[in-house]
């Protein structure tokens, strides 16, 4: 819809025809319609038609707001009801009221009896529609409705109203007829229409959603008396047409500075074209895993968006595994076949902040047996990635995803994780525990590892599950952390973002009095 | 009766009485008639205020439409407490003299400090010499 265009071409039938029903006063029916359809017909000068209809009705401006009171209702507030109340539901109106004349068109000077239950018992088809295209929230609709209730039977008016009432009455008002609030009230909302509200409406809609959780657990506490059913929030109706504002080039970040004659500049593109050489260059290879991570981030929003949309349906959920893979081998993969090179470019995505927030939103998505792959890689590669984070400190958003799925690690994918952080790396001469023992985001997750360890082995001690040799490296292990511990100064070592309750009896368990005592004033 | 609630609208203030900031630093008081969707305003009986110092002088000016992007702030006008004011109203000559002084002696303390900067090699460009933004 063309904002520019005046209001008086009506683009939807209902707002006219019931906006005109208010300036009406003796006209019968067919009149009004006729009157209307010239209206649309004809699509003249708004200011003629109205003056035209002006005259023929004589001046609408202040008889309005004198209607007699027979109701005991004061005219201002009368007339901000039948305002509120015919803007509101337009259709619902006509069709709860059929009777011959609209009692609507009875508001002016009139006023012979207007059905009580206008303005005490809402129309059934309540909740409100301000136009057929729009479509509000239902938990705002609900809002508004309540509104709408309260101030019927409130039947509080205006006090800034009440005050302006009383004094003379303003021969220049009703400038802007109602037609014309209501016209400029579409435009404003046909601006919020949009195909995708979760995306284009993010916060109208988490606002509102909040507000239905807030309500709904207050009726588990039994504060409310009646029952609101949830209902799902349906999308707004499709715009008849879309056009691009904006030039977009497929495969660039954004607005591109597109060339013409009055301003040649050369498009800014982050894809580098030489990835069929396979070009060594540092710069490129940097720009290859951002491209990579951003690829991957597109497919993981989508994703995470038809999660939350979409109920669990099992087509929907196949559609998802599917895509979830194809993240996942992008992940581990890249562009190489050979597993020590893939891991090389998982370790690269690692090392920017956006790929750790990828892993990390992608570890809670990713089904047991991968996401065990990565935690396992990410382990084994720790002193590596800890050095690389100097920068980003950003390790530690990964620690609760990873967390979850410490929580379910078989014991000897446990032990695994464990011995990847005492192997001596090649070219080093300190063990990786020390480097991970002095980063926040390593000792808590050997923290972790160790609780799940303790868990495990206590759980199944009795059962004999685990094998002796299985058994005999947990031990060693156990002891052999225990002891860096403990020969580290306190100094150095970085606090943990979680103590498990567990441990210090774990180590109590396999470690002599003196090493526990150091243990203890370390943790 | 807001009809969205949570997001703001001047189809309520229609037919009250406004004080209006443009940009140009100019204050208009008066009625506001009608508005469209770019908040283009149609003031009546507009007034312009002048205030200097605790002086004000208003100059009727009749219907102003307001072309919305130049509109900095507007707010109604409680008529009750329009004349509680501890202003001064004074008439439109003394005003626009008393604006007129308060201008000179302005200008006056701009091109002192402006000199000032001058002979120590500095320069601040003036306010009127830069873009608007």
């Amino acid at each position: 819809m063309d904002c520019s265009e005046g209001p008086g071409k009506p683009c939807g039938h209902q707002i006219p025809e019931k906006a005109s029903r208010i300036h009406e006063e003796e006209d019968t029916k067919e009149e009004e319609e006729e009157e209307e359809e010239k209206e649309e017909n004809e699509l003249g000068d708004p200011a003629v038609l109205s003056a035209i209809h002006g005259a023929q009705r004589g001046h609408k401006g202040s008889p309005r707001l004198k209607a007699p009171s027979g109701l005991g209702i004061s005219p201002v507030s009368l007339h901000f009801l039948c305002q509120t109340m015919d803007y509101l539901s337009p259709i619902s109106f006509r069709s709860t009221f059929p009777s011959a004349s609209s009692p609507a068109r009875h508001f002016g000077p009139q006023l012979p009896s207007p059905d009580p239950s206008l303005f005490y018992s809402p129309p059934a088809s309540w909740p409100p529609r301000f136009s057929h295209r729009t479509q509000l929230h239902p938990q705002h609709q609900r809002i508004l409705q309540k509104q709408q209730q309260e101030q019927q039977s409130g039947q509080t008016p205006d006090p800034r109203v009440g005050k302006l009432w009383s004094q003379k009455p303003d021969p220049y008002a009703g400038l802007m007829n109602q037609r014309e609030k209501d016209w400029v009230i579409k435009v404003q909302m046909v601006q919020l229409q949009s195909e995708n509200p979760e995306l284009d409406d993010y916060y109208y809609q988490e606002y509102y959603q909040k507000l239905e959780r807030k309500q709904a657990d207050e009726e588990l506490f039994g504060r409310r008396g009646r029952m609101e059913s949830p209902k799902l929030v349906t999308p707004y109706i499709q715009k008849a047409e879309d056009y691009e504002s904006v030039v977009r080039i497929e495969g660039s970040l954004g607005q591109v500075a597109v060339s013409t004659c009055f301003g040649p500049r050369r498009a800014i593109d982050a894809v580098s074209h030489g990835s069929q050489e396979q070009d060594s260059a540092i710069y490129n290879q940097k720009l290859q895993v951002l491209y990579r991570i951003e690829k991957m981030f597109l497919q993981l929003l989508k994703l995470e968006e038809n999660q939350k949309g979409m109920l669990a349906k099992p087509y929907f959920y196949e559609l998802q595994r599917k895509q979830l893979e194809k993240i996942y081998q992008a992940l581990r993969t890249g562009d190489q076949d050979n597993s020590e090179e893939a891991a090389n470019g998982f370790l690269q995505v690692l090392s920017v902040r956006k790929g750790k927030v990828l892993v990390a939103r992608l570890l809670l998505l990713l089904p047991q047996d991968q996401a065990v792959h990565l935690v396992l890689s990410i382990t084994s590669h720790l002193p590596f990635l800890i050095r690389r984070d100097t920068a980003d400190q950003a390790l530690c958003m990964l620690f609760k995803p990873m967390g979850k799925c410490i929580n379910l690690l078989a014991f000897s994918e446990l032990l695994q994780g464990l011995q990847g952080l005492m192997v001596l790396q090649p070219g080093s001469q300190e063990r990786p525990i020390t480097v991970v023992l002095q980063n926040q985001f390593g000792i808590s997750l050997l923290y972790s590892l160790l609780s799940h360890g303790e868990q495990l082995v206590s759980l199944n001690c009795s059962l004999k599950q685990h094998s002796s040799s299985d058994l005999a490296a947990w031990t060693d292990m156990v002891v052999l952390i225990a002891w860096e511990i403990s020969h580290m100064s306190t100094a150095s070592l970085a606090e943990p973002l979680v103590v498990p309750s567990n441990l210090l009896s774990l180590f109590c368990r396999y470690v002599d009095k003196q090493i526990v005592h150091q243990l203890e004033a370390r943790m | 009766m807001n009809y969205m609630p949570g997001t703001a609208s001047l189809i309520e203030d229609i037919d009250k009485k406004h004080l209006v900031l443009l940009r140009d630093g100019r204050t208009l008081i008066g009625y506001l008639r009608s508005i469209d969707q770019f908040a283009n305003l149609v003031l009546h009986q507009t007034v312009e205020r002048i205030h200097v110092g605790k002086k004000y002088g208003d100059i009727p000016r009749g219907i102003f439409v307001v072309r919305g992007e130049n509109v900095v702030l507007l707010g109604e006008i409680d008529l009750e407490k329009e004349s509680d004011t501890p202003l001064q109203q004074v008439s439109i000559e003394e005003i626009l003299e008393e604006q007129r002084v308060e201008q000179q002696t302005k200008q006056e303390a701009e091109r002192l400090k402006v000199q000032a900067l001058k002979e120590r090699g500095l320069s601040i460009p003036r306010a009127d010499t830069l873009d608007e933004y």
